[in-house]
């Protein structure tokens, strides 16, 4: 049979159009980036940040937020009192210059910075500054509240003064006032009602909101009223949702985007010697254990929490999940912390000494236990197996508990489990926020019973209580050394390791770097042409 | 008859999509996991959980929580999500052009792609061409779409920059530039599926009594194949595209991943996780009316190229 093509050749035409052909529009794409390593001595300004994140933010809000990825864009719009230094160590000044504090210890006095304007061109005062730290804790369902509860009043004497009483001295009063959720908006969200001024806020900050498509594109402009002279030296910044790591890796490949937030652990050492590409491991205050919860008779039992902490090879977990990328934990306190204790050697890898202690226990014959896991957590699967096998020489049976994310949160934050992997990372740079989260026992101020372990030891608590007292840096010190010595021996959980936060970013972009509290400031960021 | 047909299929459309919302909400609040939790982080106090479960109306009865949903859904109004804390109307209206054009751009591509193909391999059935266009649709219904995207991108995106490497685009055309690799992707998915079908059907057509006949009476080959063989072999190739759109729109999250497209898949994932219940409803509510939508047009689509089907 004889027919005419020209029916399926008219369709195939149409398809091979437009694969081979741009449709529109892409006649100004280059190809992939190879850029060559250039030395640039001079600060180039201008250009556009694409900064591919794993997740949206949620919330502009910065007292309504907990997830990292609204707290460290909130960082770029809104300014506390103070900042920390980018190697996690001290404070500087941001909205106040100074402060100064009464005999008593009670009565903190803020000297806030002149001439700060917002972005709406408005003076910061002392009154802003007051209404934005009362709001923290405004709620009781406010995340943030326990860390200005200390707080007894906020007084205003002077247009550039802010007068803070706490209820008992509180040495980490000036730590909580760098915290982003004390960062300054204008009074009475400056005569708007709050919906519409969290649609579009205003801050002191090298950033303001232009746009935000929630889920999936945040699109920041400069803050043409910022207060560091020639800052910042982008003209904006676009912090994308890229939730796959592959995409994220391959936009930053062909220069569409410029940074890839958390690049997938395997894809790290490849990426360290690819051209155009600099990944960084930033020292961060992130501490991977895994957590006892003391309800379960076995785990009140000392010798048997040592006895895990004994039996797990650190160093085969960094290996596996991180791809050697971190370092093995000695404590719940990261090197890039000040509280840090070198001296403690922690419980390491033994496996002689977790039999002996497992001797010592009430369990020598063992038990069966329960790990939640997160299901599709590749990272804790991996661990879980890992600790499983561990476990058997001490007769201990491990099952993994697999369940979702949000389940596993619930199970975690309410103590049900029997052990969890669990991580801690810390929003202030003073010590506090962390020992009272991960060692306090009981009903602190944060109520977490150690980080839902129900840990109890009060030793421990009433060394963190007395640090908060205590003022000078080198004796606070001191005392955490301490805590973190008392925490090694009756261990609450088996701290395993300390992750970094891992960046690639194009070698076209300079000044970027991550804090240990894993925020940035990107009014020092530009980019190379 | 249509008209009767359609009408009477719309109004089937309200109990099932409401069936379909209750089965969600019952099954998102029966697993375990709370929005207060995720929403407070670690330092969730009994005291701030309470308040926020107080203030968002979690701590009511649930016949009472699914009744307010309902009646605000007769208003027009989805609620507020507990995360965005915006309206669940907004979150979703924004999403939908990008699932949407996913959706229809991708059955347009395939229809593309498997048509021409298709009647090429009917004509040359069982010599080379035939059996490298089974071949080929063979191979396309083995890879994944995660996979098949990735390489898209790979190939179009680095090697030869034609399109961008994911995103929605700003514009009309830049949309359309952004929207064709993952267009592309699902039909590359659906094509194999809808070329094999299509192709059986032809041949089948093609070797009928009816076509002896027109071919006897001088009709043209080209007349024979659109008329009598196309007409006749689009009644099944319609019911498989209809049914893999359908399926399609659940499955629009992994290309919405792959290519980090801000559609309504990625957007009820990452609800579902935080147990973001008013998006969850949201979302499933929008996703059984396209899908029930997308069955009645096939339905009637079968209608009209088969009368016996209206009798």
């Amino acid at each position: 049979m004889k027919f005419s093509r020209s029916t399926i050749v008219v369709a195939t035409v149409a398809v091979l159009t437009l694969a081979t052909t741009n449709v529109v529009g892409a006649a100004n794409r280059t190809p992939v980036a190879r850029a060559k390593m250039i030395a640039h001595t001079a600060i180039q300004r201008g250009g556009t940040l694409t900064f591919n994140r794993v997740q949206d933010i949620v919330s502009l809000d910065p007292t309504q937020v907990t997830d990292n990825e609204s707290i460290w864009a909130d960082e770029s719009i809104f300014e506390p009192l103070f900042a920390a230094t980018p190697n996690g160590k001290s404070l500087v000044p941001d909205m106040a210059t100074s402060y100064s504090v009464s005999a008593n210890k009670l009565r903190w006095t803020f000297n806030l910075r002149q001439g700060v304007k917002f972005s709406n061109g408005q003076e910061m005062t002392s009154a802003d500054a007051k209404f934005s730290i009362e709001r923290v804790g405004a709620k009781a369902s406010n995340p943030w509240t326990f860390i200005n509860s200390d707080i007894a009043s906020i007084t205003t004497p002077s247009k550039f003064q802010v007068v803070v009483t706490t209820k008992t001295p509180w040495a980490p009063l000036q730590a909580d006032m760098a915290l982003f959720a004390n960062g300054v908006i204008p009074n009475n969200f400056a005569g708007e009602s709050a919906t519409t001024f969290w649609n579009h806020p205003i801050g002191t900050g090298p950033f303001v909101v232009q746009q935000w498509l929630k889920g999936s594109e945040l699109k920041l402009v400069r803050n043409t009223h910022y207060w560091q002279a020639g800052k910042p030296y982008l003209n904006g910044v676009n912090f994308v949702t890229v939730p796959d790591d592959n995409t994220r890796l391959l936009q930053l490949e062909s220069g569409a985007a410029q940074i890839d937030e958390f690049p997938a652990w395997s894809q790290i050492s490849e990426l360290q010697s690819k051209s155009g590409i600099t990944t960084k491991l930033f020292p961060s205050s992130w501490t991977q254990f895994l957590g006892f919860n003391e309800q379960y008779a076995f785990f009140k039992d000392v010798h048997v929490r040592r006895a895990i902490s004994f039996a797990i090879d650190r160093a085969a977990i960094v290996k596996s999940v991180l791809y050697g990328h971190g370092t093995v934990a000695n404590s719940q306190v990261t090197p890039a912390l000040w509280d840090y204790n070198p001296k403690n050697p922690g419980l390491q890898y033994n496996l002689a000494q977790a039999k002996k202690e497992i001797a010592l226990s009430k369990y020598a014959k063992g038990f069966k236990v329960k790990l939640l896991v997160g299901s599709g957590n590749q990272n804790e699967l991996t661990m879980g197996q890992i600790v499983q096998s561990e476990l058997a020489p001490l007769g201990i049976t491990v099952t993994l508990q697999e369940v979702n994310g949000a389940q596993e949160n619930t199970l975690q934050s309410t103590s049900q489990f029997q052990m969890s992997f669990l991580y801690d990372t810390t929003d202030i740079i003073d010590p506090d926020e962390l020992m009272t989260f991960a060692a306090v026992g009981g009903s602190g101020a944060q109520g977490t019973h150690a980080e839902f372990t129900n840990y109890n030891n009060p030793q421990v608590d009433s060394l963190v209580t007395k640090a908060e007292g205590v003022f000078s840096q080198a004796a606070r010190i001191k005392i955490y050394d301490q805590i973190q010595l008392i925490l090694a021996q009756d261990p609450p959980m088996a701290y395993l390791f300390y992750q970094p936060f891992a960046y690639s970013f194009t070698t076209k972009l300079h000044g970027f770097s991550v804090f240990p509290t894993g925020n940035y400031h990107l009014e020092n960021v530009w980019l190379s042409k | 008859m249509l008209l009767r047909y359609v009408t009477r299929r719309l109004l089937l459309m309200v109990p099932v999509a409401l069936g379909v919302t209750l089965l969600v909400f019952l099954s998102i609040h029966m697993v375990p996991g709370s929005p207060a939790y995720t929403f407070l982080g670690p330092h969730a106090t009994k005291n701030s959980v309470a308040a926020f479960n107080g203030e968002w109306g979690l701590d009511r009865p649930l016949p009472v929580q699914y009744w307010l949903f309902l009646d605000r859904l007769v208003h027009g109004n989805l609620g507020e999500s507990l995360f965005y804390q915006s309206s669940v109307t907004s979150l979703i209206s924004s999403r939908i052009p990008v699932t949407l054009s996913l959706l229809i751009g991708g059955a347009v591509l395939s229809v593309i792609i498997a048509v021409p193909l298709a009647a090429w391999a009917a004509v040359k059935s069982g010599k080379l061409t035939d059996q490298l266009i089974r071949f080929f649709s063979t191979a396309g219904l083995g890879m994944p779409s995660f996979w098949i995207g990735t390489t898209l991108i790979i190939l179009f995106g680095l090697t030869f920059p034609l399109f961008p490497v994911g995103g929605y685009g700003n514009g009309f055309w830049g949309h359309v530039d952004s929207m064709f690799l993952p267009c592309l992707t699902i039909a590359i998915s659906i094509a194999p599926m809808l070329l094999r079908s299509l192709r059986t059907s032809l041949i089948d057509a093609l070797g009928s009594d009816y076509v002896a006949f027109a071919r006897a009476k001088g009709t043209s080959a080209r007349t024979v194949l659109m008329r009598y063989g196309f007409r006749n072999a689009a009644i099944s190739a319609v019911s498989v595209l209809g049914i893999n759109i359908g399926f399609l729109v659940g499955g629009t999250v992994i290309i919405e991943t792959v290519f980090a497209l801000p559609g309504l898949g990625q957007l009820m994932i990452a609800s579902i996780l935080d147990r973001d219940f008013p998006i969850v409803q949201g979302i499933t509510l929008i996703f059984s009316v396209v899908v029930i939508l997308v069955y009645l047009l096939t339905d009637v689509a079968y209608a009209l190229l088969d009368p016996r089907v209206r009798l």
